[in-house]
């Protein structure tokens, strides 16, 4: 379930009580990691399925246990995961947990000391990714520079904008902002958006670094 | 409204307002009382009217455990208050090799037959105003003794100076006195115990035709929940929007070349989600701590769960839902029930409950993958709500559900919320029962998700 924002391509999840319950417990401080994990996983399940139903379908006539034949329908087209490490790799199994046996690529982005850049050091893609249906994972979307570095890969190999999809438990304004203007067709699905980012470029009131929390400290 | 239980089937749209509340066939059990002396047989003759009638939930309450220490009052709280009305009742059990009542207690549930068999069973008339059939076994008193010799010899380890002095000063004046004076209470008498096959026989077959009134009543009564002309309260049913991964599971659930692995992954993510949607049924509120982000800022808008939630599966397609109610609320407390539609004339049995504690205002979720008539989970839910649940508390969480069987649970149980993956359109035809989609009114899902088919 999802409900419409200001851009045609941003979906993002219904703010339940539910949902909010959800993100006040990763959100919070206090929460270990076994409770961040668990209730993390719960989210990126549902930014899973949410994804998933943007895939298209189409019709199909299947035979029924009883003989008898249904006018039903079967998914169309392929698809993979791309997650951007580390933070990413933590929504592959909320994806497999739908897709069990998705391919899945990795990227790894990190900041260049030297220029306090975006440096791309790792790509690691399906073969056959020109065909599929992306689904681009990162927890956080903040100022969406390494994101935006991630997609430009992905273009670079062929795949088409309007076959990705960008998963992200939280996502800021600005990151948003950023996406859109340079990838219209690109479809961001997000559980929450939040206030916005910090001087220091995080977003608040956030939850910290996603990563750290997810798999150390 | 007392006499719901025997409207007609074409009764007037006057009477329709009756049909609005679920009477369970426990809430009116037959109650049969066999009396006679001690060692006439009563106990045997029970025992073979209860295996020829072969009803489930049938109850042998031995009045002998009410030898002593139960006063009038105390029984009749046992039995009209509880018994009767389907309560759960506790009934203690007598020892006679300790010549009292043990800690050990019976505990009877929603009785579809109750034989009250006892010495004195047909004495009080409190009881026997409760009695639907009254039968005394007329055995002579030589052969009631030599039986209870033995008996008290070699089942309740007495010694036979003990015996024949109980015997003499005790039970034979008191047979003589108090109980041979109750067989004028019996609407049947059974000269010579249970030797008597004929007379025994002839009483099985009344029985036998008398439940199966009831249980046509209840049939009945069931099909005239769905039939009342009131349109479905969609605030109570959420039905899952149709998405195209919902459209394309479902064709995967009905294709017959689905292996079985992939119908149960198929299966399990449809129930994750249906168990997310019924759990934003659930009461949040406020936090009640102050929730500071990793950030450091205070969250203004923190919510929290405030209320328990429990889940209860209908056996076995409730099960279904195990693996994925597991994956969402780990430590979720699990109660059974089974309820089975008898082969012949689909009327719903309870069979066994296993409920937990529900604590005061929990949510509790019903699950069952497929609802068809609806009769069983009806009857569920009314096993619930005995149970001290409230009914705005209880959702149903089901995938297939008739648009009949729908309106039959919201009529029965008004506030009670359905969650549902796929609802039947109706035929439009006025009367018939089964919706037009055959995998509506064929139970498949929990026979391929447990292989059994």
């Amino acid at each position: 379930m999802s409900e419409p924002t200001e851009y045609e391509n941003v979906i993002l999840l219904k703010q339940t009580n539910q949902l909010k319950c959800l993100y006040t417990i990763i959100r919070d401080q206090e929460t270990r990691r076994g409770d961040f994990v668990f209730y993390s996983d719960r989210i990126i399940r549902l930014l899973v399925e949410e994804g998933l139903n943007q895939l298209p379908i189409e019709s199909s006539v299947i035979q029924t246990p009883i003989g008898s034949s249904y006018d039903g329908h079967k998914f169309q087209g392929k698809i993979c995961g791309v997650s951007i490490i580390r933070a990413g790799e933590s929504m592959e199994q909320g994806l497999r947990d739908c897709c069990r046996s998705v391919r899945l690529g990795k990227i790894l982005i990190q900041r260049d000391e030297e220029t306090a850049l975006p440096k791309l050091f790792y790509v690691k893609l399906p073969t056959d990714i020109q065909q599929r249906y992306v689904f681009l994972l990162d927890p956080l979307l903040a100022t969406g520079g390494s994101a935006s570095m991630a997609v430009d890969v992905l273009l670079e190999t062929g795949v088409k904008e309007e076959r990705i999809m960008f998963l992200n438990v939280l996502a800021s304004p600005e990151g948003i902002k950023v996406f859109q203007d340079k990838y219209p067709k690109i479809k961001v699905i997000t559980g929450m958006i939040d206030e916005g980012l910090n001087d220091k470029k995080f977003v608040v009131p956030g939850l910290g670094d996603f990563g750290d929390r997810y798999y150390c400290i | 409204m007392s006499n719901s239980s025997s409207a007609s089937v074409n009764a007037s749209a006057s009477t329709d307002l009756e049909a609005t509340r679920y009477i369970p066939p426990w809430s009116s059990p037959y109650i049969i009382g066999v009396a006679g002396f001690s060692g006439s047989g009563k106990t045997t003759v029970a025992q073979k009217i209860i295996e020829e009638i072969n009803e489930p939930w049938t109850v042998l309450v031995s009045m002998d455990n009410f030898y002593k220490p139960l006063t009038k009052a105390q029984s009749e709280l046992a039995f009209q208050d509880s018994l009767k009305a389907g309560k759960k009742t506790e009934i203690p059990v007598y020892s006679f090799s300790l010549h009292d009542r043990t800690e050990e207690k019976i505990t009877i549930y929603g009785a579809n037959v109750v034989i009250l068999e006892g010495i004195y069973s047909l004495f009080d008339q409190s009881l026997l105003d409760m009695m639907d059939a009254k039968i005394y076994v007329d055995t002579d008193l030589d052969i009631c003794y030599t039986r209870r010799l033995m008996r008290d010899i070699a089942e309740r380890g007495r010694d036979l100076g003990g015996i024949i002095r109980q015997w003499d000063s005790y039970v034979k004046p008191n047979s003589v006195r108090f109980v041979k004076p109750t067989m004028s209470n019996a609407d049947v008498i059974i000269p010579r115990g249970s030797d008597n096959k004929v007379a025994i026989d002839m009483i099985i077959k009344h029985l036998k035709k008398q439940l199966k009134l009831k249980s046509i009543e209840h049939l009945h009564h069931l099909k005239k929940l769905g039939r009342v002309i009131k349109p479905i309260d969609f605030s109570k049913v959420d039905v899952l929007k149709e998405t195209n991964q919902l459209l394309g599971i479902k064709s995967i659930m009905l294709n017959s070349a689905t292996s079985n692995d992939e119908f149960i992954f198929y299966f399990n993510r449809i129930a994750s989600l249906l168990i997310n949607q019924s759990l934003e049924l659930v009461e949040y509120g406020p936090s009640i701590n102050k929730i500071v982000s990793p950030t450091g800022h205070i969250l203004k808008d923190a919510i929290q769960q405030k209320q328990e939630v429990v889940a209860v599966n209908i056996i076995r397609s409730g099960d279904c839902f195990v693996y994925s109610l597991r994956k969402t609320i780990p430590e979720v407390v699990i109660g059974k029930l089974l309820i089975q539609s008898d082969s012949q004339t689909g009327e719903p049995q309870l069979h066994t409950e296993r409920l937990p504690s529900f604590s005061n205002n929990c949510k509790v979720l019903l699950f069952d993958a497929q609802i068809i008539s609806g009769a069983a989970v009806i009857m569920a839910i009314k096993v619930i709500l005995d149970n001290g649940v409230e009914e705005k508390n209880l959702v149903l969480v089901t995938y297939l559900a008739t648009e009949v069987a729908v309106r039959r649970v919201l009529n029965a149980f008004p506030e009670v919320h359905l969650v549902i993956g796929n609802m039947s359109s109706i035929e439009g035809i006025e009367g018939k029962d089964m919706d037009g989609d055959w995998w509506m009114s064929n139970r498949f899902i929990d026979s391929r998700y447990f292989g059994t088919d």
